[in-house]
């Protein structure tokens, strides 16, 4: 997994070429279906039917009868041998705080209530048909306003309503309203997001093998944090946390919805123990959009408080979240996040918000790629569009009125976020300029077009882990890499951090290259073993790989190269001041006097000597080359960007066509720009899918209508233009190396811009844009109501 | 998502296939294409005891363009259709309706016949077969009847075809006093359409002599929009208000019901526009 | 109820192969658990999303909506039939230089779909619209995909 030669160091800030593609490219990739063990038994889950009831009976006896089944476990089995899952993200006062692998209690239609194991897959999903389960079935409420109706169906009865916790953010609720009461302007609007369903191309998946002599478990395992499922299955299977090794392959994607571990995850472990042969399961494409956590659920009851001058007074949401069934790892994070990061670039006297997060008989929510701050953007930057359209002013003028100004960086805002660097105003301008001079906005006959903006900041590199502590994140919020120079020269990188198609393993290479002062060839990165890997609490979540983990190598690599410069020295008989790494003329890494080309000493042979512990300082009290560095951040990191999209609406069909996409983008030092442009354009797409065509609906009863692709509908081609990325370096304060993250950042403002771009073609319905996501049927009746159709 | 255990039979013969039928009828579901069939396995949605796999028959994926109608066979691709020269010379809003189904992975596989007889309200070709005025034939062990599409389409999802009867040959009357033009509404090229209107006019001069407007998407299988039509009948097709005026009797016609996909109105809007659409490009204005 | 099991014969990348299958058993599980060409990629099952797209007699098709018993007697052409790690074809080298893939879990339909264009001489236009509009990428947002095939349709194909 190597880099090939032909770039020229320093390497970061160049495109270097991803080193697993070419394994990818091939089919070589090994994802979890891919791998075949001997002797291997097939997982189906059983899950509930029922969006909310008991389960009155389980009776597995014909299944268990049938020569393929090995093993069928129920819920009562499960439960009995099984511990809780802890969320690990807890909001004051929350009602519930373990999750149960299984239970008799169901309260979502794919919950999981058992496994069955069998020879194959299929043979699995004929016994799941065969198992003889009979529910009591209880009335059941989907919808977040429905949930806090007086009689409404109760989740946890003995609570007596559906509310999980209550939480502000911000200035004080009195502050806040005192100031919007002098305002003389305030636009208050219902803004809502949808639910979606993160839909990585790879499903969740895991093949787990007991070893029964030495009592330890091994999983191969689809996910963004190995570590952390290491330690939720010991917690869950009553092991320790040594006898559990959870390995990482390629990933096909997470997106978040990998960031933690599901009940059906355990159920695969435990049948693997029980057992005793290696068990497989790999979720189809239903299970995956009914039983992988969703993302978003929230409605805003927000305001924008303005001055006569157009200046912003305050902002303030009150804020219904969905949880779903129960709260996820994160719980209420997604919305609590989405108060914090409310009041984006601007300057507002006051800002806060107030959730209230409640149960529903529904998939759970939680993380996925945006997380709180694509709602936060979509409320706040619709709700500017709005007091622009009511004022009579300009939406961009309005903005850039009420910016935080680089000289005032670093500010802390209302809600209690220090923003670090760079020049939002700037970000702004540039895709102004640039939006405004290729835009098409001319409305021929029946289609009409419109150009939107809107902007963001964007918390990223989840650290420090005092800022952890503080909100009630139960994750250490640090990194650690570890850099080792081989006998030979080759070099291996390891960090808890994981790559999931991002390529994180060759931005490492990059860093640890640069660094370290050498090519990029000799440079291995090893990521998501638990065996191998440094501890990591968070994983790949939260945009800070790059960051947290990258400010890791980035120290963890100077350290080793300044071992590697004291023995050249000590060798050469000079002062490392005095000293230079250098590739020669024939392509050689070499340590050389300052001035003296003859006289060298190679990169191996000083690896080679430091192994044997020959001939090196004497004041070096360890032996060998690896340097193991333990990063943790001073603080967050916030990157930011303006998005401008032109979009051509046919009144007669609603149908949205975006024309053009302008981005300005700030994540501080690009590694690879190649690499940070896709991760924009990803995630800018990952947002259309929002603003036009995601969305999971449940029926009456609780039953998911959107199961398949047929009816979850997900971005294609043809609905993402091209995108036009400018990109701004102000380097991270903080971080070594200066990068800040940038996974989300396309996904947090692509929605509001669409919506907004929608509102500038046909200002006739721009007040009703209000709910992602906007789908032809949705916008022909709002023209249609709004008399545009003749 | 594995399909369900079932017997499979693929006959080298008609005969041997019309035989199986015979046999296990209700009981059987027929895979050519299957690009219907297989998701619904898959999904355990279709649980046939008996999977009678036609595509070893030989002789049902022919082609002939003949004097006043294209005949296809049943076990026809609609990849190899659409790339037809002869179908695109006297059929051309055929093989756009064809280019309108799914996408070119799933055309490769996909067969005029099971297209047709899986009886998708949603699905393009019914829509085109209404608007043309053609027919499918039928055939059993003791043998084979024509029937038209009027009588063929019953309801979603289900036909006039008797259980013992395969669908062998599908065919499209090509008059040539006639022009056609096909247009659908979907979320994006190869989705489900939302709506879809075949318009057929015959001329004399700038003169309508008849017309013949269908609808997908919009009712239970795919209907002919008869009012529209009658509209059009003796008009001068140059007229933007005979056309509009036909695009409004055709949205006032229809009955379609609200879905999750979209209201009654909605659908009417858009089957309102289509027709405004298709009978433009027959009258020869740019839309 | 067990499944019937038959014995196919197919010509797998170049290779002739026997294999006893389920009557009832995808194509796209047993090209990848029978014969281990795991390089063919399963995201939906049900024919929307494009990932398991292989050649069948030289035309592209999803091998998760053909049975495996279906394709006895059949030429089947997938990912692995391609360039090598060290070999990159044409067509790969482009998705390479032109990042036209993050996960690469679509990738392996993506390419044999365009291989299948470009053997049928489709024009550009044809082949990002119709031919690329067939399969789903959650990652890249397609960008980098068209791009590669504009670069590879430029140097390789049009001349």
């Amino acid at each position: 997994m190597t880099i090939e030669t032909g770039v020229r160091r320093p390497y970061v800030g160049q495109n270097v070429l991803r080193s697993n593609d070419p394994k990818l490219l091939t089919g070589g990739g090994r994802f979890i279906d891919d791998l075949h063990f001997p002797d291997m038994l097939h997982a189906t889950i059983v899950r509930s039917t029922l969006a909310h009831g008991t389960i009155e009976q389980f009776d597995a006896g014909a299944a268990r009868a049938e020569s393929d089944v090995a093993l069928v476990l129920g819920p009562e089995e499960i439960a009995a041998t099984t511990g809780l899952l802890p969320c690990v993200w807890l909001a004051p006062g929350q009602r519930m705080t373990h999750i149960p692998i299984a239970s008799r209690k169901v309260s979502y239609v794919g919950q999981p209530i058992g496994i069955v194991v069998a020879d194959s897959r299929a043979a699995a999903e004929d016994a799941v048909e065969i198992l003889d389960i009979t529910f009591a079935e209880l009335p059941c409420v989907v919808d977040s306003e429905a949930s806090i109706a007086p009689g409404a169906p109760l989740l946890v009865p003995e609570w007596g309503d559906n509310i999980c916790a209550q939480v502000d953010a911000g200035d004080p609720r009195d502050e806040i309203e005192e100031v919007i009461a002098r305002a003389a302007h305030v636009v208050e609007r219902r803004l809502r997001i949808q639910r979606v369903a993160p839909n990585p191309m790879e499903t969740r998946g895991l093949i787990a093998r007991w070893d029964a002599a030495d009592e330890s478990l091994t999983v191969w395992m689809s996910t963004q944090t190995p570590h952390h499922c290491r330690d939720h299955l010991a917690t869950a299977l009553a092991l320790r946390a040594d006898q559990v090794r959870v390995i990482v392959g390629e990933l096909g994607g997470g997106f978040g919805a990998k960031e933690h571990l599901y009940p059906d995850e355990v159920m695969v472990c435990l049948a693997a123990m029980r057992s005793g042969r290696p068990v497989k399961w790999v979720e189809d494409r239903v299970e995956s959009l009914t039983a992988t956590l969703h993302g978003r659920d929230a409605i805003h009851r927000a305001r924008l408080a303005l001055d006569a001058d157009g200046k912003f007074l305050a902002i303030h949401s009150d804020i219904l979240g969905n949880l779903g069934a129960h709260p996820s790892n994160v719980g209420l994070g997604p919305f609590r996040v989405s108060m914090g990061m409310l009041p984006g670039p601007y300057h507002f006297e006051r800002a806060g918000g107030s959730l209230t997060a409640v149960l529903s008989n529904t998939t759970p929510t939680g993380a996925y790629r945006g997380f709180g701050m694509q709602e936060a953007t979509w409320v706040r930057e619709r709700l500017i569009d709005e007091a622009a359209r009511e004022l009579g002013l300009d939406v961009v003028e309005l903005r850039l009125r009420n910016m935080i100004q680089p000289h005032e960086l670093p500010f802390t805002t209302r809600t209690f976020q220090p923003y670090d660097s760079g020049d939002y105003p700037e970000a702004m301008r540039r895709t102004v300029v640039a939006a405004r001079a290729e835009a098409n906005v001319t409305s021929v006959g029946r289609i009409r077009r419109g150009l939107g903006f809107a902007t963001h900041v964007e918390f990223t590199g989840l650290g420090d882990s005092r800022s952890q502590q503080i909100v009630g994140f139960s994750l250490g919020g640090y990194e650690t890499a570890k850099v080792r120079v081989d006998p030979d020269g080759s070099v291996s990188v390891t960090s808890g951090v994981t790559g999931m198609g991002q390529g994180i393993e060759t931005g490492f290479a990059q860093l640890a290259a640069d660094h370290l002062g050498i090519g990029i060839e000799r440079i291995s990165v090893r990521l998501g073993d638990t065996a191998s890997a440094p501890y990591s609490a968070t994983g790949s979540i939260a945009s800070r790989s790059m960051t947290v983990g990258g400010g890791a190598v980035v120290t963890a690599a100077g350290k080793v190269r300044d071992r590697m410069m004291a023995i050249a020295a000590h060798q050469l008989e000079i002062s490392p001041n005095d000293l230079e790494l250098v590739r020669d003329a024939s392509g050689r890494d070499v340590f050389q006097p300052k001035g003296s080309p003859d006289i060298s000493l190679t990169w191996e042979k000083v690896a080679e000597s430091a192994w044997l512990n020959w001939n090196v300082p004497d004041e070096f009290n360890t032996i060998g080359l690896e340097e193991t560095f333990v990063y943790n951040p001073a603080s967050v990191s916030y990157a930011y960007a303006t998005h401008a999209v032109s979009v051509a609406v046919d009144l007669d069909t609603g149908l949205v066509k975006l024309e053009g996409y302008w981005v300005t983008h700030d994540s501080g030092v690009m590694v690879n720009p190649m690499i940070c442009d896709g991760q924009v354009l990803g995630g800018i797409a990952q947002g259309v899918g929002i603003a036009l065509y995601e969305g999971m609906r449940w029926g009456e009863t609780g039953q998911p209508t959107t199961t398949t692709y047929l009816d979850y509908v997900l971005p294609l081609s043809v609905d993402i233009p091209n995108v036009k990325i400018e990109h701004m370096v102000t380097p991270s304060p903080f971080i070594p190396g200066g990068m800040k993250g940038l996974g989300e950042g396309g996904t947090i403002t692509s929605p509001a811009a669409v919506g907004n771009a929608i509102a500038a073609a046909v200002p006739e319905i721009a007040g009703l844009l209000l709910e992602t996501p906007f789908s032809p049927s949705k916008l022909w009746t709002m023209i249609d109501e709004a008399g545009l159709h003749v | 998502m594995k399909p369900p255990v079932f017997e499979y039979r693929d006959p080298r013969s008609l005969d041997e296939a019309l035989g199986l039928l015979n046999e296990y009828g209700d009981d059987s579901s027929i895979l050519a294409g299957g690009q219907s069939l297989i998701p619904l396995l898959n999904l355990r949605l279709a649980r046939p005891d008996y999977v009678i796999d036609i595509n070893k028959v030989p002789g049902l994926d022919t082609i002939e363009v003949l004097p006043g109608c294209v005949r296809v066979g049943a076990l026809t691709r609609i990849r190899r259709l659409e790339r037809d020269p002869k179908i695109r010379a006297v059929a051309p809003a055929l093989s756009d309706a064809f280019q309108n189904i799914a996408h070119p992975q799933i055309r490769s596989r996909t067969t005029i016949g099971g297209n047709i007889s899986h009886a998708d309200p949603s699905s393009e070709l019914p829509g085109v077969l209404a608007a043309y005025d053609g027919r499918v034939q039928l055939t059993s062990s003791s043998g084979s009847r024509w029937v038209s599409w009027s009588d063929f389409f019953v309801t979603v999802f289900t036909t006039t075809r008797e259980s013992n009867e395969l669908l062998t040959a599908v065919e499209f009357p090509t008059d040539q006093n006639f022009s056609y033009e096909f247009e659908e509404i979907a979320r994006r090229p190869g989705d489900y359409p939302l709506a879809g209107v075949c318009a057929g006019i015959s001329l004399d001069g700038s003169q309508v002599r008849a017309a013949r407007l269908s609808a997908i998407a919009i009712a239970d299988r795919p209907i002919r929009m008869t009012a529209a039509e009658s509209a059009l009948v003796g008009v001068d097709i140059s007229n933007a208000a005979v056309r509009q005026a036909a695009s409004q009797a055709a949205a006032a016609e229809i009955n379609p019901m609200d879905d999750e996909h979209g209201s009654a109105a909605f659908r009417r809007g858009l089957v309102s526009t289509l027709v405004k659409r298709t009978l433009d490009r027959l009258a020869g204005v740019p839309s | 109820m067990k499944s019937e099991i038959r014995t196919i014969a197919m010509t797998v990348n170049g290779e002739q192969v026997s294999v006893d299958v389920e009557v009832r058993a995808l194509l796209s599980d047993v090209l990848r658990h029978d014969l281990r060409l795991t390089g063919t990629h399963v995201g939906c099952e049900h024919g929307v999303c494009g990932a398991c797209t292989i050649l069948v007699d030289g035309e592209s098709a999803r091998s998760c909506l053909i049975l495996a018993v279906q394709a006895d007697g059949s030429t089947i052409e997938t990912v692995e039939s391609l360039g090598s790690v060290s070999s990159l074809s044409a067509l790969q080298e482009a998705f390479r230089e032109n990042h036209g893939l993050q996960c690469g879990f679509c990738t392996s339909g993506i390419l044999m779909s365009l291989c299948a264009a470009e053997r049928h001489g489709e024009d550009l236009e044809e082949t990002l619209g119709e031919v690329l509009g067939g399969h789903i990428c959650r990652c890249t947002g397609y960008q980098n995909i068209r791009a590669a095939i504009e670069a590879h349709w430029a140097k390789s194909v049009t001349q």
